[in-house]
């Protein structure tokens, strides 16, 4: 009997050993979620894209990927249509950045995602990829 | 004053034009003190700078002395630091990688909410007042009298530097292969002169920050700008009594 | 003409006028040790600093220069102020005796002329390696001429001060001394002009808040005299050394009078500061941090232990102390006041410009004080000025003869 109850204990102790470094990874993970910062020198220097601020709002990777931006980080850059333009056209950010949108409008507060050379110069190396 | 008196080489006194109603004025500015000022400059109504900018002190001038009398407007809140501006300067009129004559500067307001950072371009602010003509000693900087630009001719200068300790903007550095000091000249010899309208600077902006143009032509937009008393105009240093050409304003 | 006729023994009596300065440059051939030994330094740092200058217009002076585009005056401007501050100094005490005739101060006069003159001409020797184009200077300035320029003003009317105060000289020497008191006023007027619009090359300068107003210009002239009673009792107690001389009684009491001058211009100076930063503190934020940097900054070293100090208290309490009477205490003080008096010249100049002139914008690029310090080359230029006027001093003594006055 005492064998037994032993081997129930030590089972169940070992799931949440399991589930803990399961957790553990997970949670490592989403400190770097998804790609980190991203900062863009295309077509300007420059303007930085953090997913950790967007993430803590509560989004999952299916809100931009793949519709909005392709998993590879700096691809849009390469896009013709990557400019105010395009997300007046609710392009890129402006899925969300826009007038009546979920987030303030991209023709409001620029200097708050346009960090430009001083903030580029001043990144860690691993954002400037 | 005596200082009115003394002629400045290009400074023409123009003439007292149609005052509008004090009271008007009075509760503008009223209006605006409650407002608040903005960090960087003193808040100024559109009918105080016209007052404060230019050589006829307390009247309101209708009349510029300078035709065209070039100035320039910046949209604070539209600059993003891609420096293109910067790199249009160096390009256009030779600009050697020790000096510059226009830059932008970088603020940070940790208390501000939502955006908590902003650029200031700087540059040249062309006053009307020069602290610089009036302390070179051989009037190697004076005011075109067409235009109202502070030029520089070169081979006069002596290299004294009371230019450069003068300006209360820092717009002017020593360039060693004139010689001579050099500063923006709205690229007066560079582009004005043959014909251009625009600035590199201006030209080169994404964002439409610098407004380049002719105070002195009613229709142009830093016409518009200066005198829409539903926006607020400031200027950098008025403490300094330079009064200057260069319009800042949000919006 | 008439032989001088003087108490003062060990002297071989000299003939005034062109023999007296025959007879001089004779004697100058025949020193002491110590006396060649000092002209040979003199030269030296003369010679390096001629050297440093050259050689800074050919690397560039924007390398070899402390000076940059946000302090563009450096070493060599303050030196220069020194100079003609200490320059017009002298030209105001010796104007006491000579030209307003109070006869108790007209021994140090002769001397204070000669030195006067040697001083300017060593600032404008410091200020011709600042200068970028002096050959232009020497143009435009005649051909396009500002006349609401401070600089143009000075420099015009130093020029013109130099004229009239060599002028003066040399009528002394020749032993006119009725014509040389009417130049000598012309150089006092000149000298005050060019002085006060030193200062208000400063003081115009609206947007540099640690210089702009009035007190400029009157401060450098009260300076100027302090300066110049202190360069006077030193330079007349070094020549006597030199010449190995005793002073008699007249000179003596110059002494004692000018130490009295030196006692009252402490007084207004330390009066002027005090107010200077006093009023100071109710300026705007570019004013008061330049105050700072000097109370309890980057600079508070030099404001307190140079300048006030060194420059001004220690020597008002031992020329207090010495009654006029004890030589030893007198000179120690004025050698210590020209000391301090160099920095307090150091900082006036370089203190205003370290102050961003957008400090109050509030940007990332200026949260700070700048700051400055001096190149070899510019240390070098600045000793070769002082070997100037060691050089000139030590020639003048012999050649002169100890520029004795033949008329009292």
């Amino acid at each position: 009997m005492r064998t037994k109850k032993l081997s129930v204990l030590i089972l169940i102790l070992a799931v949440m050993a399991m589930i803990t470094v399961y957790e553990g990874l997970v949670v490592a993970e989403d400190d770097i979620v998804g790609g980190g910062e991203i900062i863009y020198t295309k077509p300007l220097k420059s303007v930085l894209f953090s997913h950790k601020s967007h993430a803590a709002m509560g989004l999952d990777c299916n809100a931009c990927h793949d519709k909005i931006f392709q998993m590879a980080a700096l691809s849009a850059q390469d896009k013709a249509d990557f400019n105010m333009k395009g997300l007046y056209d609710k392009k890129y950010c402006g899925s969300c950045h826009a007038k009546d949108g979920m987030a303030f409008a991209s023709d409001t507060q620029c200097a708050r995602c346009h960090i430009g050379t001083k903030g580029f110069n001043s990144a860690p190396k691993e954002a400037k990829k | 004053m005596i200082l009115n008196k003394i002629k400045i080489e290009g400074l023409k006194k123009e003439d007292p034009g149609i005052i509008p109603a004090m009271e008007r004025r009075a509760f503008l500015k009223m209006g605006l003190l409650i407002t608040g000022v903005f960090a960087g400059g003193s808040v100024l109504s559109a009918t105080s700078i016209v007052e404060k900018a230019f050589a006829s002190s307390g009247e309101f001038a209708e009349k510029y002395p300078y035709k065209p009398h070039y100035s320039m407007v910046i949209h604070q809140d539209r600059c993003i630091d891609c420096e293109l501006c910067m790199t249009a300067c160096v390009k256009t009129n030779n600009v050697p990688t020790y000096g510059y004559r226009t830059r932008v500067f970088e603020r940070d307001d940790q208390k501000a909410t939502e955006r908590k950072r902003e650029f200031i371009p700087v540059l040249c602010n062309q006053c009307n007042n020069p602290p610089c003509v009036l302390g070179c000693p051989t009037k190697a900087t004076y005011k075109n009298p067409t235009n109202g630009i502070v030029m520089m001719e070169s081979k006069k200068c002596i290299g004294c530097k009371t230019c450069m300790a003068a300006c209360p903007y820092n717009a002017r550095y020593f360039n060693e292969e004139t010689s001579a000091v050099d500063k923006c000249d709205f690229c007066f010899n560079s582009r004005l002169s043959k014909g251009e309208k625009l600035t590199a600077c201006a030209e080169a902006c994404p964002a439409k920050c610098r407004v380049f143009g002719d105070l002195s032509d009613s229709g142009s937009e830093v016409y518009q700008a200066v005198h829409n008393l539903e926006k607020t105009v400031w200027v950098l240093r008025p403490d300094a009594g330079a009064k200057p050409n260069v319009f800042y304003m949000k919006g | 003409m008439a032989e001088d006729v003087t108490k003062t023994a060990d002297v071989a009596v000299m003939p005034g006028g062109w023999a007296g300065v025959r007879g001089g440059v004779l004697q100058a051939l025949q020193g002491s040790k110590g006396y060649y030994a000092a002209l040979i330094i003199s030269g030296l740092l003369l010679l390096a600093a001629v050297a440093a200058g050259l050689h800074a217009k050919y690397i560039g002076t924007m390398y070899a220069y402390g000076a940059s585009r946000e302090v563009p005056w450096g070493i060599l401007i303050s030196t220069y102020v020194f100079f003609v501050v200490t320059s017009t100094g002298l030209c105001l005490v010796s104007a006491i005796g000579h030209v307003f005739g109070v006869k108790d101060f007209m021994p140090i006069a002769k001397r204070a002329i000669f030195l006067s003159i040697m001083t300017i001409m060593a600032g404008f020797f410091v200020i011709a390696f600042e200068i970028e184009n002096p050959f232009r200077m020497a143009i435009y300035n005649v051909i396009s001429p500002n006349l609401t320029s401070n600089i143009w003003w000075m420099g015009t009317l130093y020029g013109a001060y130099m004229f009239f105060m060599a002028i003066e000289f040399t009528f002394l020497v020749l032993n006119k001394p009725k014509i040389a008191t009417i130049i000598g006023f012309m150089g006092v007027v000149a000298g005050v002009a060019a002085h006060s619009n030193l200062g208000a090359v400063f003081g115009m300068l609206h947007g540099r808040e640690f210089w702009y107003g009035p007190y400029m210009p009157i401060y450098f002239i009260a300076s100027a005299m302090m300066s110049g009673a202190a360069t006077i009792i030193f330079f007349t107690w070094l020549a006597y050394k030199a010449n190995g001389q005793k002073m008699d009684a007249a000179m003596k009491r110059a002494l004692e009078v000018t130490t009295k001058v030196g006692i009252l211009l402490i007084s207004v100076i330390l009066f002027f500061t005090a107010w200077k930063f006093i009023t100071g503190f109710v300026g705007g934020e570019a004013k008061t941090a330049a105050l700072d940097m000097l109370l309890t900054g980057s600079y508070a070293f030099n404001f307190w232990v140079l300048e006030v100090a060194v420059g001004m208290v220690i020597p008002l309490a031992l020329f207090i102390l010495s009654k006029g009477q004890n030589l030893k205490l007198i000179v120690t003080a004025s050698a210590l006041m020209i000391f301090g008096i160099f920095f307090m010249r150091y900082d006036l100049v370089i203190v205003g410009q370290l102050v961003p002139v957008y400090y109050e914008l509030g940007v990332n690029e200026y949260t700070q004080m700048l700051s400055y310090t001096p190149s070899a080359h510019e240390i070098l230029i600045v000793m070769g000025g002082i070997g100037f006027v060691g050089l000139t001093f030590l020639l003048g003594e012999k050649i002169f003869n100890g520029h004795k006055s033949e008329i009292h």
